[in-house]
């Protein structure tokens, strides 16, 4: 093989986990370049919170680096990642709703920054955050399958795989979910939001 | 094939994930933390336990002894060591 070719070689997946195994911290940093836009999106999806997505991303990653023993090398690496991520996202989201937002709540009231008052809500963009809040709003069990579906384009079998849950559950969250998610966004009356009407037709 | 309607969802969805990126010193964060892992790591590979059980009342028995598992397996786990509880 020329030197030029050699170079150009993609490193596999199954490559980097055994370097990573062996400790090289090159190997994590080529995989978190790799993934780590999957990892993110994902975990942007279900919690609806770039802050916390990013956490839960550098959480992900630290674990692949501190349980690479563990993985094994001659499989996948993408349905370790989503599980990992989907698993990490649904306990934050939990946490938060058990936890943290009745204190961010008296938060805000105190400190005078209620956020449905027009100054908050002139920060963010209005469509956007009706698909947020659309999304946010499905249960839990179905937000996770709508997300690996539509924004992570897996199969049904893959993420039966992922959640370890049966295709048919697979398929039925992900009904209830996409006529939740439609009827929020105004698919089914074909009245879509005109922000998003103007960007998608 | 897919509706209409789903494919504009499909549309929506990705382009609401995607206005959003993680910051630029997080690749930097997570192999700095990676490296205080490592080199941090407890020379403590093996926590060779065996619980005496027999000596408690039969009614705390199985509390403490499940309490006990659950803070081995959290805090190994915290502190990146593996425990083995014999």
């Amino acid at each position: 093989m020329s030197k030029g070719a050699e170079e150009k070689r993609v490193i596999s997946d199954s490559e980097l986990a055994l370097s990573l195994q062996a400790g090289s911290l090159e190997a994590l940093g080529v995989l978190y370049d790799r993934h780590r836009g999957l990892v993110f999106r994902t975990a942007l999806a279900i919690t609806g919170d770039a802050e916390a997505a990013a956490d839960l991303m550098h959480d992900v990653f630290l674990r692949l680096h501190r349980f690479a023993a563990h993985i094994d090398p001659q499989r996948p690496l993408e349905p370790w990642l989503y599980r990992m991520t989907t698993n990490l996202s649904y306990t934050w989201v939990k946490r938060r709703q058990r936890w943290f937002r009745p204190f961010e709540d008296v938060a805000d009231w105190l400190a005078g920054t209620h956020k449905d008052t027009p100054a908050y809500q002139a920060e963010m963009d209005d469509s956007w955050r009706q698909v947020q809040q659309a999304v946010s709003s499905l249960p839990l069990s179905h937000r996770g399958v709508v997300v690996l579906y539509y924004v992570n384009d897996l199969s049904l079998q893959e993420i039966s795989e992922i959640l370890d849950i049966p295709v048919g559950t697979v398929k039925s969250r992900l009904h209830y979910g996409r006529q939740a998610l439609k009827q929020s966004l105004g698919l089914l009356a074909g009245e879509i939001l005109p922000e998003l009407q103007y960007e998608f037709t | 094939m897919e509706n209409k309607s789903d494919a504009l969802m499909r549309k929506i969805l990705k382009k609401w994930v995607n206005r959003q990126h993680p910051p630029d010193s997080s690749r930097r964060r997570l192999l700095w933390d990676a490296a205080y892992i490592s080199s941090n790591k407890i020379d403590l590979t093996l926590i060779f336990l065996n619980p005496q059980v027999k000596s408690y009342s039969s009614s705390t028995e199985n509390d403490w002894h499940q309490r006990f598992f659950s803070w081995i397996n959290e805090n190994s786990i915290q502190f990146g060591i593996q425990a083995r509880i014999i």
